[in-house]
């Protein structure tokens, strides 16, 4: 029962945060850099869920924004669920106690997302490489994404821990001791 | 614990407070300071009020301020016609936009009726930083597909790279990926406009002839060549010539016709 909650909370957690990103962060930007709210997302989720749920969701998310919102399938798809493969690997060997931790996770992933991405554009798209302009919108997310999980990280703890109950359960134990 | 809660609170606000002082500035244009005057009018005003009023009483204009209780009614009734006013005002605000939006649908027909064409609104716009892609609300209910030309009364916007039976996907010219072939309007000399990820609103004019006269100022339009775009849709207009060892190697910055964040009407040329 908690699980199916959790469950469609999640969708509807993803729900509000397309709606976000393309609504409310397409004007609200650092010299016109967006973050990358679903980054974030796909990483807080399999931190806390484990990678067996994360990545079903980064798969699905991947492919939702690349059907609705991209110019060729499979950049998100691809790219979310490595975020989540990452996310993974920092759930097994590092604390989520820590802010300065999670910050450090969020800047990692979001280095990772956005290089993944603009690799595969050039290489599926053709698109004129421009590496200072990436690096200036690189480094202005990462700021950004690092800003907003600071806002966000005592809800995202108190949720998190939750969740981590919900789809852990006792394997958490065995982790500690 | 409690003093811990507490600043963890407060970090918080602290950093909201500064994320929108960040996003203010930082999209702040450098030639609009009414910013800055608004702030030291804030402060000035009050003080420049005081000093008008102490002149006006030293100088015997005082006497307005005599009757209160006149006044007090006086107050009322202009609150009274005050609220029916911003009642009538926000109406006239509705029609307004209304009236607009209908206006720019007609003008767009009227602009270009060589060419059979579908209105459509702006939906969705791309949630990448390194992308620029709008969602229509037409599709192929409406006789739309792929490789359309899509413009708005102020010039090119793109073309149709995917589309659904009822919404559509447009690669905008702004796009990293997108590349136009453009005529100069005055000299007719030919070049390449390309998307960059620098602004939304810039182009990277290239592959400009050595003998082609290219300045700030002049105007770009479609050349028909590629097969996609018609000829003669305005692109945008020459902002900087960049000039280099190599005359091949010459480049130019373009500003669009087209203001892409405001970008909420467009056509699509069906024919």
């Amino acid at each position: 029962m908690k699980k199916s909650i959790v469950i469609i909370g999640i969708f509807l957690t993803f729900l509000i945060t397309y709606f976000l990103q393309s609504n409310f962060f397409s004007w609200f930007t650092i010299a016109g850099i967006k973050p990358n709210l679903f980054v974030m997302l796909a990483l807080f989720i399999t931190l806390f869920a484990g990678i067996k749920v994360g990545i079903p969701y980064s798969l699905f998310f991947g492919i939702f924004l690349d059907i609705v919102t991209a110019k060729s399938f499979g950049i998100y798809t691809i790219m979310l669920t490595a975020i989540s493969i990452l996310a993974g690997y920092f759930d097994k060997n590092f604390s989520k106690d820590s802010k300065i931790t999670i910050m450090l996770m969020v800047l990692a992933s979001t280095l990772l997302f956005e290089i993944g991405s603009y690799i595969l554009s050039i290489i599926m798209q053709n698109i004129n490489v421009q590496i200072l302009e990436f690096v200036k919108i690189l480094l202005i997310e990462l700021i950004y994404n690092i800003i907003l999980t600071i806002i966000i990280y005592p809800i995202l703890q108190q949720v998190g821990y939750k969740m981590e109950d919900i789809f852990k359960g006792q394997k958490i134990l065995t982790k500690y001791f | 614990m409690y003093n811990k809660k507490r600043k963890g609170i407060i970090g918080i606000i602290i950093t909201i407070v500064i994320l929108i002082f960040i996003v203010i500035v930082s999209n702040i244009e450098t030639n609009n300071l009414s910013y800055a005057q608004n702030v030291f009018s804030f402060f000035v005003m009050p003080v420049q009020n005081g000093l008008t009023y102490l002149k006006n009483w030293i100088f015997g204009n005082d006497n307005f301020f005599t009757d209160i209780s006149n006044l007090k009614e006086e107050n009322e009734k202009l609150k009274e016609e005050n609220s029916n006013l911003e009642k009538s005002l926000r109406e006239y605000e509705i029609i307004k936009s209304e009236n607009e939006t209908l206006k720019e649908y007609v003008n767009l027909k009227n602009k270009y009726n060589e060419y059979e064409t579908v209105p459509a609104y702006v939906i969705n716009k791309d949630i990448s930083n390194y992308s620029n892609v709008i969602v229509i609300n037409v599709g192929t209910n409406d006789g739309i597909n792929v490789n359309m030309p899509v413009i708005s009364d102020k010039g090119l916007v793109g073309h149709i790279i995917s589309v659904t039976p009822t919404n559509a996907k447009v690669q905008t010219i702004i796009d990293t990926a997108s590349s136009v072939s453009c005529i100069l309007t005055s000299s007719r000399d030919t070049l390449i406009a390309k998307g960059t990820l620098e602004g939304s609103s810039n182009l990277k004019a290239t592959y400009i002839g050595p003998e082609a006269t290219i300045m700030q100022g002049n105007t770009l339009e479609t050349s028909g060549l590629g097969g996609i775009y018609p000829k003669g849709i305005l692109v945008g207009t020459v902002n900087k010539v960049i000039t280099t060892k190599n005359i091949t190697d010459r480049y130019a910055l373009i500003d669009t016709a087209v203001n892409f964040n405001k970008l909420e009407t467009v056509l699509v040329i069906t024919k």
